[in-house]
């Protein structure tokens, strides 16, 4: 009689652990603790996850969905990355929070694409990420968008003469001064010439030194190139004796970089926001500041909330948690909210419409905000 | 032909980095048959060395001073606490060992320091430039080069003239006869490591004076490139080490700053083509290890 009641027991527990479990909103998240995705994936992670709390103390998204996150280290290793993502699938992730680029994102987005469970990616930019399937979401102003903000700046500043420093190992640092560089020409400027590099290319003086010798001087050089990369570039530049405007993508916006000292004074980048006193972004980093202790010094940490917020509004549009119907709301969401700016992707091909700051740094290792701006839909570069 | 002898300034500079990489990696070698890929990871320590001497408020050529420091201190603990232990084992566990050091110092410096690069802001000087002739030459490429000179000008002097250099050269002729002839053993790989890390120091230095930033990785891609040019000299050739430095470095910047746009994505190919072309007509390096201390 006692064992009947055991297994009774056992039986109405685990069913009441199934049950629970179903009302659950599982949500997988690849997050680099080592490698060259570390300093993106970590701010984002702990940006998402800070928000995820709110809301969890708030009773889950919407006020009645709880969340349980599966978070895994890719060690920034995409092959295993893969691995990471089936075993979350596997779990019952109905969601997929990938890596801060798009490499990455496009490789788990190849498993998530049979079951079309949305798979968004922390801070990927290259707007061919979105190219595998319909559940793939990009979260923050992609390549082409700044490009093309950055091109307009460029122009309305007089620039007439441009130079593209390019790396092809990564989608990133090829496509985004390509984006700006076919805009800059749109708007009557002239592409001077095109350097490539190698990631974590030990020096860069050759490429300087081409550029001192060019046929026609570029009076102002484009590049995506992110650290370590940057600041070997930008030192071997300055220290050639050549002062030519540089401008960048939004991974220039870095303490590391802003840290270099008077070489990267004048340095103009894209950024995805920047915390004006009593925006939403400010109050973002104060409360963030106040829970953790670490004060937010970079734009990963916010848009890691924003995923949260993207995630909860397609989950409000869809009425259920089917990652496929979760997939379809996500995809029509039009001027949804969050904190460093609105989002919009409907009509786009998912990788939001956002507003694009541009900001320059300055040789005390601040930065100081330059303009804010929507790219047009209409002129945007395709991938 | 400015832009080519500014080129060629850009080569040596470069191939002394990688040539002083490469012959940290050939002493060791040549004595205690160990290929070090770790010793990335001591020029690392170095450059962190340099960065923490800055935040503590350091001036700048004593902060220099503390990353060459702590690679030689570095360096010689490596040897006190992973590699002496190993002594007399095969090539392959030495290189294991070494690779398994290499992951432990980099995961260490990833949580205990910082995972994303950290900047360091010499002074603006230090990244002026000067003209001669028609060129503008940088001031940073022009030190690394004199100190590359400066460096293996006295290295020469410490293997030629001094004892502890003199037992460092017998010893990688035949080890086992030198010990049998009263010299320490431990003096001579501590020394042998001492000067490795040196060098890894020295190049640390000039490294982070012209990247301007530390990163966990930021020993890995040269000593890769150093490891490239001791088997391109030939391995345990401590002539052959600096040679190959310098024709490494040369290559990269000439196929950087000449290639045709079309063949830019190939340059590492190319470079990497052209050792093996090299390495195929002289299988040893281009000057050989005269004992028989060979991978």
């Amino acid at each position: 009689m006692k064992l009947k009641s055991l297994l009774l027991g056992s039986a109405i527990a685990a069913l009441g652990t199934a049950a629970f479990a179903e009302d659950e909103y599982i949500i997988g998240v690849m997050s680099a603790q080592s490698g060259y995705l570390a300093p993106y994936d970590g701010p984002a992670y702990a940006g998402f996850k800070f928000c995820m709390d709110e809301k969890m103390a708030n009773g889950g998204l919407n006020g009645s969905i709880p969340v349980r996150l599966i978070v895994k280290d890719t060690r920034s290793d995409i092959a295993y990355g893969v691995q990471v993502v089936q075993e979350m699938l596997d779990d019952g992730a109905q969601f997929i929070v990938s890596s801060a680029d798009a490499d990455p994102t496009i490789a788990a987005a190849q498993i998530t694409a049979a079951d079309m469970v949305p798979t968004m990616t922390f801070a990927g930019t290259a707007p061919v990420l979105t190219q595998v399937g319909p559940h793939v979401f990009g979260s923050y102003p992609g390549d082409n968008q700044q490009g093309a903000v950055l091109a307009g700046y460029a122009r309305d500043q007089g620039f007439e003469k441009a130079w593209l420093l390019t790396s092809p190992d990564s989608a990133y640092t090829l496509g985004g001064p390509r984006y700006f560089g076919e805009v800059f020409e749109t708007l009557g400027g002239e592409v001077v010439g095109e350097s490539t590099f190698s990631l974590n290319q030990p020096d860069f003086s050759a490429i300087v030194t081409n550029i001192q010798n060019a046929e026609t001087a570029p009076d102002v050089i484009v590049t995506w190139a992110w650290e370590p990369d940057f600041p070997a570039f930008i030192r071997a530049l300055r220290g050639a004796g050549v002062e030519t405007q540089v401008m960048g993508g939004d991974v220039l916006d870095t303490p590391t970089v802003r840290g270099l000292g008077d070489v990267v004074d004048g340095v103009v980048h894209t950024s995805g926001g920047y915390p004006e006193e009593g925006s939403a972004y400010a109050a973002f980093i104060d409360r963030f500041t106040e829970a953790t202790g670490t004060t937010p010094d970079n734009n990963y940490y916010v848009n890691g909330c924003d995923i949260a917020d993207m995630i909860e509004q397609a989950v409000a549009a869809a009425g259920t948690t089917d990652p496929a119907a979760v997939s379809a709301a996500m995809a029509e969401i039009e001027d949804g909210e969050a904190t460093m700016s609105n989002f919009t992707f409907k009509g786009t091909d998912r990788m939001p419409l956002r507003e694009v700051v541009v900001a320059r740094i300055t040789g005390d290792g601040e930065k100081e905000f330059v303009l804010r701006q929507m790219a047009d839909p209409e002129t945007l570069p395709k991938p | 032909m400015d832009q080519l002898l500014q080129q060629l300034i850009n080569a040596l500079s470069l191939g002394g980095i990688y040539a002083m990489l490469a012959l940290g990696l050939a002493i060791v070698f040549s004595i205690v048959g160990l290929i070090n890929f770790a010793h990335g990871d001591i020029m690392t320590f170095g450059g962190y060395g340099i960065f923490l001497s800055m935040v503590f408020g350091f001036p700048p050529i004593a902060a220099l001073c503390i990353g060459l420091g702590a690679a030689v201190v570095m360096a010689l603990a490596m040897e006190r606490t992973a590699f002496r232990v190993m002594r007399g084992a095969d090539v392959i566990s030495l290189l294991i060992t070494s690779f398994a050091v290499s992951e432990i110092l980099k995961v260490l410096f990833q949580n205990g320091i910082s995972a994303r690069p950290v900047p360091i802001s010499f002074p603006a000087a230090w990244s002026g430039s000067y003209q001669i002739g028609g060129m503008t030459i940088g001031v940073a490429p022009t030190a690394s080069i004199l100190v590359t000179i400066v460096s293996l000008g006295c290295l020469t002097f410490v293997l030629r003239r001094l004892a502890i250099g003199m037992a460092m050269r017998a010893a990688a002729e035949d080890f086992d006869m030198l010990r049998m002839l009263g010299v320490r053993a431990n003096r001579v790989v501590a020394a042998a490591f001492a000067i490795s890390g040196l060098l890894a120091g020295i190049a640390a230095v000039i490294w982070t004076a012209q990247r301007g930033s530390v990163d966990p990785m930021m020993g890995f891609f040269p000593v890769l490139k150093a490891f490239i040019a001791t088997v391109l000299g030939g391995l345990g050739s401590l002539g052959g080490a600096v040679l190959g430095g310098f024709v490494v470095g040369t290559l990269e910047v000439l196929t950087q700053a000449f290639l045709p746009d079309a063949l830019a994505p190939y340059r590492d190919a190319i470079v990497l083509s052209a050792v093996i072309a090299v390495l195929l007509v002289r299988p040893d390096g281009l000057l050989p290890a005269r004992s028989g201390a060979r991978s």
